[in-house]
């Protein structure tokens, strides 16, 4: 940009000898329109053909060393394993009150295998607006009011001290379970984590603690992690609990557990502490599926696009791949499978490949149909689920502390026997033993591999080298375009000013009377920096709304609307219309302000992609072609010729699809048909954005939507 | 430090701070204050110089706002100047006693100049070379038009009047000014030998303040260039570079102040740019006070060119910054190097804004120039 920009410029001056690369600055301002076209085309190439570019994973961790040893997991701890989830089942069937007796069995049985047991009551916290929860540190929570005793959750930690560790880091294994409604699917992870669990507080390698979190899922499983990660990461010292704990008669039930375990004396009500952490495995077993094959599903995404360490993805991958015999799959976007013009364009890339390998056998990227396909629709999903800035699991609240961590979720082969549950117990509970034992080996926290990625399977990703491609091609045009505006609209500035200016200095007018010609652009910029203002404030409305109590989503949806228009109409009326009187006088007043417009566009595409890439290549998409097409529509009536009138239709098309609303509901539309379609579904959206904390929610208030006003702001203008 | 002074905005708005913030809030409006009287005295300079020169009809000068006000407005509603306030930095009071002195100096304020400078040098040590535009200022008076053009101009006119001259440099107040500059840091020398002595006096002031800033021990991540610089480089060079990155600042002392005596108080903007830039630890404070006072010269900078880029990429560094330092500090999946290509950045705007700065300002003197000159010959044609 400074280099484009540098060279506009200069433009202004005619000298006798141009330097090479301004010749090129001035060449590519000059033709912008071309240069933008290709710019753009080739932006959108590239980001299909990323499926093709990607690359196979590797180990960069050499440390990790997956698989090097032998499974030591035999059928004993499965045993043991499946006696644990007999006994949930059983005590399922009882169906105690509070579900306190399933806590109480598992902590006995953390107890019987030397390991120390504790329990973590916590509350539900309602999720809190807060915008710039992005910028902070992850705090220690609002202080509780007073809730009642029915609203705790209780988690179970079990933690096995390192025999051959310091206790400085810890492993952590997540298995969410519902106590109230468990499945047999929650209660086979419960036998997996703990035939691992049993193994490992036996053998003599572990040079980390290992922490299991029975995490509560009765008010979801992201909630329960959470709280017990704050609670972990940010010690308390006043005696809040104890008090809770006697207010609260169930919970002392748990605390018999003291004097009747016999091995006891580990059991404590304290929050119990390891060391920091590695890595977090959440393990989940989903009871109902149809697979024709054990099945390993991998859920990466945290908030706000963040991925875990790309190694911790290949250790499993690996593991479960090479060693365990599983299949691994990420999630996909279904309807993207069976379009046929994704179809198409794989097999024009196959040909292509095709040709290539032909006319050199080194080039190798080539990849079949299918494939393409397959990749692509990973690659969407993969795009869709970072651009939601939502976290697809409980990992999720892991990232937000820095640690690696990833959901596998196991869909067993459909069949209903007993052989069959020890069969997962012992595969899945290899898998795990597998990944804490290269975890294990660790020396320094993951740092090898890639942070920055997209997953196209899970044995192939594109790394943020290449797709940052795709994006910076995409924006490449918008300072280009910007600065060609601008020199545009000052030079004509220039001109009407010599003309009007007496004719006593007419030799070189631009160099005698003083102008303030290179600061025109104020006017816009102030234009531009109101509409971001009343951005702002429309994104921080939702905050009001929700105080409102028994509001439809619909009808706060219409609030949300009116209020904004309110604020807009006031903010015109109070600030901006002394401004309008002041733009009469320029004539080319809207490239100036489409100049500011663009590069304000920029700044804010550029700063996104840098907080989470996928929202900034989405809203590229949206965005790059609104900002370059706009144009008054009044002077495309008055020119009158075709392409115009062409001009005309795709800026009222592009203006239409740009508005965030409206996008929406048509991404909604493609994915889902349009029958389920409503307004409310849109507040929910915005709603579960916010109330995740997601980036992306400050990037439509504060970027994209004041991007298309001003847009349609242009395009009304009057010139 | 911008994304610290984030967090603590974040997490700072309780009673107890208030009184601290007070005392930084009022230091930044007396500082708008001096910075407006400032700029009125050199608005009075700069038209007395154009109607001595004759050219009041020729150039506009902007009506609306006075460019006094200007200068103020801009310190004052400056995001970086909000930012330092309240983060509660020390800078607006480092700030505070640089303008004070320019303050002094313009209105011949001897005793006041020679405070400010004193209590400027003691605080960050970098104002010290503020003395040789305080002493144009004080020998020769505000910014004007180089005196080569006044004495063509009556040369051509053939009647002298040395009452539309500006005067020639004179001594006396500049020995007023050591006089008071040697009273004034005896005196805070003194003082701070009297509080510092349980605490090993006076010479561990100079080591633990100077000596900080000048050997860059601190290497904590900051909007300047130095720290990463001297985290990477080894032990054995540290001090040939150290005396490299400040003699760097002295090399430029003498051209400018050649090229600019004329107009001094110009000078003092151009040398606190580049300070700001170029110190050991530097904060958005210190680019708050050189963007305050540019306003001072928003006539003869009215062509400056790159000023939309220059706005855009302060614009756009100053947000990247705190979210690059996120992403390399909060979340870990970035690195120093995130972060120090933001600070690259600025510090390169930086350059391109007192480059662009002194030439637009040289044009308007050639602009000048040109109209005194040319316009009899476009009379007679």
């Amino acid at each position: 940009m400074a280099d484009t920009k540098e060279k506009s410029e200069s433009n202004e001056k005619p000298k006798p000898r141009i330097r090479p690369i301004v010749r090129l600055g001035i060449f590519l301002i000059a033709h912008s329109f071309l240069v933008s076209v290709v710019c753009c085309t080739a932006g959108v190439l590239a980001l299909f053909l990323l499926p093709v570019l990607a690359k196979n994973t590797y180990i960069s961790e050499n440390a990790l060393m997956p698989g090097s040893a032998s499974p030591m997991l035999a059928n004993q701890h499965v045993l043991e394993g499946n006696r644990l989830v007999n006994d949930l089942t059983s005590s399922n069937l009882k169906s105690s009150e509070t579900g306190i007796e399933s806590q109480r069995i598992i902590a006995r049985y953390m107890l019987d295998l030397g390991a120390e047991a504790s329990i973590h009551k916590f509350h539900r916290q309602l999720n809190h607006f807060h915008p710039l929860h992005f910028f902070s540190s992850p705090d220690s929570g609002i202080i509780e009011e007073n809730y009642s005793c029915s609203s705790y959750g209780i988690n179970t930690v079990g933690i096995i001290r390192a025999p051959r560790g310091d206790g400085k880091e810890a492993i952590v294994l997540v298995t969410p379970y519902n106590a109230l409604k468990s499945g047999l699917g929650e209660a086979l992870s419960i036998g997996i984590a703990y035939s691992v669990f049993s193994l490992l507080s036996q053998v003599t390698w572990l040079a980390k603690d290992i922490i299991w979190l029975v995490a509560d899922s009765r008010y979801g499983e992201y909630a329960a992690v959470s709280a017990w990660l704050r609670d972990y990461q940010t010690p308390k010292f006043s005696s809040l609990s104890t008090l809770d704990a006697e207010m609260c008669p169930d919970i002392d039930n748990l605390y018999d557990l003291k004097v009747n375990s016999i091995t006891g004396s580990k059991f404590s009500s304290s929050f119990k502490r390891a060391g920091t952490m590695a890595a977090a495995l959440v393990l989940k077993v989903r009871n109902k599926s149809d697979q024709f094959e054990d099945t390993i599903s991998i859920y990466a995404e945290a908030s706000n696009g963040q991925m875990p360490n790309l190694d911790l993805i290949n250790v499993v991958n690996y593991l479960a791949v090479h060693r365990q015999g599983l299949h691994v799959k990420v999630e996909k976007l279904w309807s993207l499978l069976n379009s046929s013009w994704l179809k198409i364009l794989g097999e024009i890339f196959e040909s292509l490949g095709k040709v290539a390998k032909s006319l050199n056998p080194k080039w190798k990227f080539g990849i079949t149909a299918t494939e393409y396909v397959e990749g692509t629709a990973t690659l969407a999903s993969s795009l869709y689920y970072q651009a939601l800035g939502l976290p697809t699991g409980p990992h999720g609240a892991f990232r937000d502390y820095q640690i690696d961590a990833i959901t596998l979720e196991i869909l067993p082969k459909f069949s209903s026997d007993k052989v069959r549950h020890s069969d997962i117990l012992l595969r899945g509970g290899r898998l795990i033993e597998g990944v804490i034992r290269s975890v294990n080996n660790l020396l320094e926290k993951f740092h090898q591999s890639f942070f920055l990625y997209l997953l196209t399977s899970p044995s192939k990703f594109v790394s943020v080298g290449v797709y940052m491609i795709a994006f910076a091609l995409l924006i490449a045009p918008l300072p280009i375009v910007a600065a060609s505006l601008y020199v545009d609209a000052s030079s004509l500035g220039n001109c009407s000013k010599s003309d009007k200016s007496t004719p006593s200095a007419s030799l070189d007018t631009d160099e005698h009377s003083i102008t303030i010609g290179s600061w025109m652009w104020l006017n816009s910029a102030k234009l531009v920096f109101l509409v971001h203002l009343w951005g702002a404030i429309v994104s921080l409305i939702p905050y009001v709304i929700c105080q409102i109590p028994d509001c439809t989503p619909t009808t706060s949806f219409m609030i949300w609307v009116l209020l904004s228009m309110l604020s807009f109409l006031t903010l015109y009326s109070v600030l901006a219309s002394p401004l309008s009187c002041a733009k009469a006088s320029q004539e080319k007043e809207w490239a100036l302000v489409k100049s500011v417009t663009i590069s304000s566009v920029f700044i804010g595409l550029g700063l996104m992609s840098v907080i989470n890439f996928a929202t900034a290549e989405i809203g590229a998409l949206l965005m790059v072609p609104m900002c370059l097409l706009a144009r008054p529509l009044k002077l495309d009536v008055r020119a009158g010729t075709l392409r115009s009138f062409s001009r005309m239709i795709g800026n009222l098309v592009l203006g239409l699809i740009a508005f965030p609303p409206a996008a929406f509901f048509l991404l909604k539309g493609m994915l889902d048909g349009f029958g389920s379609v409503n307004v409310g579904a849109f507040w929910i959206w915005v709603e579960s954005l916010w109330a995740w904390n997601s980036a992306t929610y400050l990037f439509i208030g504060m970027v994209h939507l004041p991007c298309w006003v001003l847009c349609i702001h242009i395009l009304l203008h009057t010139c | 430090m911008v994304p610290l002074c984030y967090c603590r905005f974040l997490d700072r708005l309780q009673l107890r701070e208030l009184k601290d913030s007070l005392i930084i809030f009022c230091t930044d409006v007396f500082s708008a204050m001096l910075i407006r009287a400032t700029g009125q005295n050199l608005r009075l300079a700069y038209l007395f110089s154009l109607e001595s020169l004759d050219l009041v009809k020729q150039i506009e000068v902007s009506e609306i706002l006075s460019s006094g006000d200007i200068a103020a407005l801009i310190y004052l509603w400056n995001p970086f100047t909000i930012v330092a306030c309240v983060g509660l930095s020390t800078s607006p009071v480092e700030n505070m006693a640089v303008i004070l002195c320019l303050y002094g100096a313009c209105s011949r304020l001897i005793p006041l100049a020679a405070f400010g400078w004193v209590i400027a040098t003691h605080l960050s040590l970098y104002p010290a070379i503020l003395i040789i535009p305080v002493i144009f200022l004080l020998g020769c008076g505000p910014d004007a038009p180089p005196r080569k053009l006044f004495l063509q101009r009556h040369q051509q006119e053939e009647v002298l009047n040395q009452s539309k001259l500006p005067l020639g440099f004179s001594w006396r107040p500049i020995i007023h000014f050591a006089f008071w500059a040697l009273l004034w840091s005896v005196y805070v020398l003194v003082l701070c030998g009297i509080s510092l002595k349980q605490f090993g006096g006076i010479w561990e002031m100079f080591k633990s303040t100077y000596g900080f800033i000048l050997t860059v021990e601190d290497l904590s991540p900051n909007i300047g260039v130095l720290w990463y610089f001297f985290a990477e480089v080894f032990d054995f060079f540290r001090n040939f570079f150290l005396i490299v990155f400040h003699v760097n600042i002295i090399f430029m002392i003498l051209p400018l102040a050649i090229r600019l005596c004329h107009r001094p108080c110009f000078l003092a903007f151009v040398y606190i740019a580049i300070f700001s830039m170029l110190k050991s630890y530097p904060s958005v404070g210190d680019s708050a006070l050189y963007l305050g006072l540019l306003g001072w010269f928003v006539n003869e900078l009215a062509d400056m060119q790159f000023s939309f880029f220059l706005f855009c990429g302060y614009f756009g560094v100053s947000l990247l910054s705190p979210v690059m330092h996120n992403l390399w500090i909060w979340r870990g999946t970035g690195n120093a190097n995130f972060y120090f290509a933001t600070a690259m950045v600025y510090a390169c705007l930086q350059i391109i804004l007192v480059v662009e700065g002194v030439s637009a300002m040289l044009n308007h003197d050639r602009k000048l120039r040109n109209l005194t000159t040319g316009k009899p010959r476009d009379a007679k044609s």
